[in-house]
């Protein structure tokens, strides 16, 4: 399917109504309970400031004195901290890719359109919820980060950016997984939407460790169909789009070879970050945008 | 295997298209940008390399038609037997060819050469056959092919070194004919020889070996040789006086290289010295000695001339000559007794006492049969008429071989002449070249150039008939089978020839004096008449020596009779009879003194071997072989029979089988190539 592009405003332009209509239908649900304050379909695992009252407990050396509740210290001359619920909106990171890699398309979607369109739906969508959106870019380093927040103007700073990206280095996945692993302080939920053209152990255990941070991780392996299938007929130079490199190709003979590497790159990614629980989802781009985001949040709120 | 078509098989440069092709456009392939290539260079290569060999045999299958292809249309043809059965005949056939030119007398050569066929001969395994052919300026077969040894062997025993000179060309051509005998052997070709560079004649037609025959050379040239020859010798043969007062000249060479040489050289003449002079010759170059002045015995004489050299050719250190000493020519001129009437024709045969002419003068009042008899020529000069007897005698004396010349003039009675019928023209009347046409005088513009009479006038081009103009003339008309050896320009005869039934009997139509035509006074003169007396004398010069292999004439004289030669070695080969005049060639083998009889004549002929044959200067045998041209077949015809040429037809049908196999590769292509577009 061809995403067509109504409009040319940054919104409207990523964001296609047919898709959203489809997004929410489903709950956009978070495996596990991210800190938040806001209202929302996110429970927060921390008291906090919330005006839903939870429990008491008793005062512990180092808790705020200002919380402690000074009636029931009155009626039972004991020092009690009083606690509140209440549901929290979590804080949602988009991590786009933009290695050259990313520029390669068979049609006339390349991937890192599909990328920013995708990145688009799911921070306007985390938005709607009003969850913390933020956006960071990446090749080999950071290119650009939008810190996560439910402000006013966030949605349109983030679009801007999407809509400026220029493809052009290799991909990088340890530098800015280190970096966003010192960074973040809270948790939250991290989109990864990349080729993840790097090795996997990279891939992984950056992954690993923000994961072990706390983070709920969900990653977007976009491919072109070509990538997957191979289906070039003549013997023809390759040129590497990140590395500049050539490669005298004949496709028939390396076209076996190739698909079982690819198959097995996937794979092993996949089962890799099953087995941290981070969520795995493939986007072939010549398949539709919202079929992918639908499949992937059924699933979602399957497992919720 | 060979080829009919070789040229088609530049279509195999057809082969190259595909790889071409390949080549091309691998360097002109397009640029697809890719989003990376990490995958693809972490294909194995082993992989790369089976996918690459599966094509690699599609590509071979393809090459492989197309070269079947090329094959066949260049119709291939086996050399060998195609046949199981012939093919498994390993035996071999070998033909030796043995050089006994005159030069393999060089030091041991012979032997060597007889040490190395020897061997070769031992070498014959149990099927294998041999043949044996001697060359030297001809080539022989010794034995047709055997298995026999000691037949091979009595047959290389036999053999003795010729006196002939090298010459390989009838060498390698009946070695190809011998080949051809060795249907579905292993054919072999040894040249056992000292490879002389003299031997091989570029110009001549190109020697043919079949190109299935192995070819060995054994090399027995001498590096390091030196060799001292006499070439030739220049003399006259015949001499008319006691004293040769003619010059001979003698050529002797030194082949040496590098080293002049000081050759005393001696002449001797039936075994008496004759002259000796020591020469110095330059190293690879010719030098003469001149002799003269010695004394000659009547009849031939056996002359040699001697170097003293040391050299290990010895054979080229002497050489023969022949030289007779004959009594003069006996011409008798009858005339009329007028003033100066014969004074041209005596001065013409008597002017220097070196002319073999010893001339008598007589009046026909004068003259008797038994005079005219003592003589070898009769020259009838203007005489009106002759006495029957004279006539009559003169008609005997010719079949006996006397030669005849009668000279009409103005004093000859035309009416009596016409009246003799013997005589082979009929004269008419006197003519007087009309003064008021232009020109008043005729001379001989045509005239039979090969009669012997105008020998002189074939090679000089200084003498010429036609300078001699004729005011008068006896107008004649030839007789039935007389010749007319000239004409004058108005076509009148002026010289004519009696019919061969009556040779030797010649008419001149005008006079020698000088007063009916200026021909005594122009240089043509002379020789023509030296040569009538010549040849009504039938005198033939022969010359001093001939080389080996040369054919010496042998002609009958006046009577026929047996001839025959006998050789060096005594022994007498008889030619057969030959009548008057006739002539056989007889091509002596042995060098020497050759006694010629005809009848009751006889002569010598001294030959010599060939002087060239001293050159021992060599050339490498790889040249000689790569001079000769190799075919297809050897022998093709060469006694084969049908079942031989149903065999060599049966060879080319290897285009068919090529064709089948194209076939075959091309269903092969055919079924891999759509497996392997299945699969990919």
């Amino acid at each position: 399917m061809t995403i067509q592009v109504a409009d040319r405003t940054p919104v409207n332009r990523f964001i296609d109504p047919k898709v959203l209509l489809k997004i929410q239908n489903l709950e956009l649900v978070a495996r596990h309970v991210v800190e938040g304050f806001v209202q929302g379909l996110h429970r927060s695992p921390y008291t906090g400031f919330s005006v839903d009252f939870a429990s008491y407990r008793l005062y512990m050396p180092g808790d705020e004195i200002r919380r402690i509740d000074w009636n029931v210290f009155a009626r039972s001359d004991r020092l009690y901290i009083k606690l509140y619920e209440g549901d929290t909106n979590t804080r949602v990171l988009v991590m786009l890719d933009i290695s050259g890699s990313m520029n390669y398309g068979s049609s006339e979607i390349k991937k890192i359109d599909y990328a920013r369109i995708l990145a688009a739906c799911l921070t306007y969508f985390a938005h709607h919820q009003r969850d913390g959106v933020g956006l960071l870019t990446f090749d080999t380093q950071i290119r650009a980060h939008v810190p996560s927040s439910r402000r006013r103007g966030q949605l349109l700073t983030i679009l801007s950016e999407i809509d400026r990206i220029q493809p052009s280095e290799q991909t990088e996945f340890r530098k800015p997984l280190r970096f966003l692993a010192e960074y973040l302080t809270r948790r939250g939920l991290i989109v990864l939407i990349s080729d993840l053209f790097d090795e996997p152990d990279n891939i992984i255990a950056g992954l690993k460790a923000l994961k072990a941070k706390g983070n709920d991780i969900i990653v977007f392996h976009i491919m072109d169909p070509y990538e997957l299938t191979f289906p070039f007929e003549e013997a023809a130079q390759f040129e590497d789009m990140e590395t500049r490199k050539k490669l005298h190709v004949i496709p028939e003979y390396l076209r076996e070879q190739y698909m079982t590497i690819v198959k097995d790159h996937m794979e092993r990614i996949r089962k890799e970050l099953a087995g941290t629980r981070i969520d795995y989802c493939l986007m072939d781009t010549s398949k539709p945008l919202d079929q992918g985001l639908f499949t992937y949040l059924a699933a979602r709120s399957k497992s919720v | 295997m060979s080829f009919l078509n070789p040229f088609l098989l530049f279509g195999a440069f057809a082969l190259a298209i595909p790889v071409l092709i390949h080549l091309v456009r691998r360097e002109k392939s397009e640029i697809i940008p890719f989003s990376s290539l990490m995958f693809l260079l972490k294909v194995p290569k082993r992989a790369i390399r089976q996918q690459k060999i599966k094509n690699l045999l599609l590509m071979a299958l393809r090459l492989l038609i197309l070269a079947l292809l090329v094959g066949a249309f260049a119709r291939p043809y086996l050399t060998q037997p195609s046949t199981p059965a012939a093919n498994a005949n390993s035996n071999r056939g070998v033909v030796l060819m043995l050089d006994t030119s005159y030069s393999m007398r060089y030091a041991n050569n012979f032997d060597k050469m007889k040490a190395e066929a020897q061997q070769r001969i031992d070498s014959l395994g149990a099927g294998d056959r041999m043949a044996l052919v001697e060359f030297n300026e001809s080539a022989s077969l010794l034995n047709r092919p055997t298995s026999d040894k000691g037949a091979l062997r009595a047959a290389l025993n036999n053999l003795k070194p010729s006196y002939a000179a090298t010459r390989f060309y009838e060498a390698f051509s009946l070695a190809e004919r011998v080949l051809g005998e060795f249907s579905g052997d292993q054919k072999e070709l040894v040249v056992i020889s000292d490879f002389q560079r003299n031997g091989w004649n570029r110009s001549s037609r190109e020697s043919v070996i079949g190109s299935d025959v192995k070819t060995e050379t054994v090399n027995l040239a001498v590096k390091e040789w030196s060799n001292v020859g006499i070439d030739s010798a220049l003399l006259d043969q015949t001499s008319f006086n006691r004293t040769y007062t003619g010059r001979m000249v003698v050529r002797i060479r030194n082949y040496s290289k590098d080293k002049p040489i000081v050759v005393p050289v001696s002449v001797s003449l039936n075994d008496k010295a004759a002259g000796r002079k020591d020469v110095t010759v330059s190293a690879n170059s010719t030098e003469v000695a001149e002799f003269t002045g010695f004394d000659l015995p009547l009849g031939f004489s056996k002359g040699h001339i001697r170097i003293e050299t040391g050299d290990p050719l010895p054979i080229d250190n002497e050489f023969l000559f022949s030289i007779e000493r004959r009594e003069k020519m006996s011409v008798l001129v009858i005339d009329a007794g007028k003033p100066k009437q014969s004074l041209y024709l005596r001065q013409a045969y008597m002017s220097t006492a070196e002319l073999p002419f010893n001339v008598t003068t007589m009046t026909a009042s004068a003259v008797s049969p038994e005079e005219m008899a003592k003589h070898e020529v009769v020259i009838i000069n203007d005489v009106p008429r002759l006495t029957d007897a004279v006539r009559n005698k003169l008609d005997e004396l010719r079949k006996t071989g006397q030669g005849q010349l009668v000279i009409l003039g103005g004093n000859s009675e035309v009416g009596w002449w016409a009246g003799y019928a013997k005589l082979p023209v009929k004269p008419i009347q006197r003519i007087f070249v009309p003064k008021d046409r232009g020109r008043p005088s005729v001379s001989i513009t045509t005239y039979d150039q090969n009669h012997g009479i105008f020998k002189p006038f074939r090679t000089s081009t200084r003498v010429a008939l036609n300078s001699a103009q004729f005011w008068e003339y006896v107008n004649v008309e030839a007789r039935p089978g007389a010749t007319v050896l000239a004409k004058a320009d108005d076509g009148s005869p002026l010289i004519v020839e009696s019919s061969p039934e009556d040779h030797g009997l010649i008419v001149f139509t005008s006079t020698v004096d000088s007063r009916w035509n200026d021909m005594p006074l122009k240089p043509s003169f002379l020789p023509l008449f030296h040569e009538v007396v010549h040849y009504l004398t039938r005198y033939n010069e022969s010359r001093a020596w001939y080389a080996l292999g040369e054919g010496v004439p042998i002609t009958a004289g006046l009577q026929s009779g047996a001839a025959a030669v006998i050789d060096p070695d005594n022994e007498r080969q008889p030619l057969g009879d030959l009548t008057a005049g006739q002539t056989k060639f007889f091509t002596p083998v042995k060098p020497g003194f050759h006694e010629i009889r005809v009848g009751p004549d006889t002569r010598m002929v001294a030959v010599n071997p060939p002087a060239a044959e001293g050159n021992l200067d060599s050339m490498p045998p790889e040249d000689l072989l790569a001079s000769v041209k190799r075919t297809g077949e050897t022998g093709p015809g060469a006694g084969w029979g049908t079942d031989e040429q149903t065999e060599y037809a049966r060879r080319q049908t290897g285009w068919w089988y090529l064709l089948l196999f194209a076939l075959l590769a091309c269903m092969a292509e055919i079924y891999i190539a759509n497996r392997t577009y299945k699969t990919t």
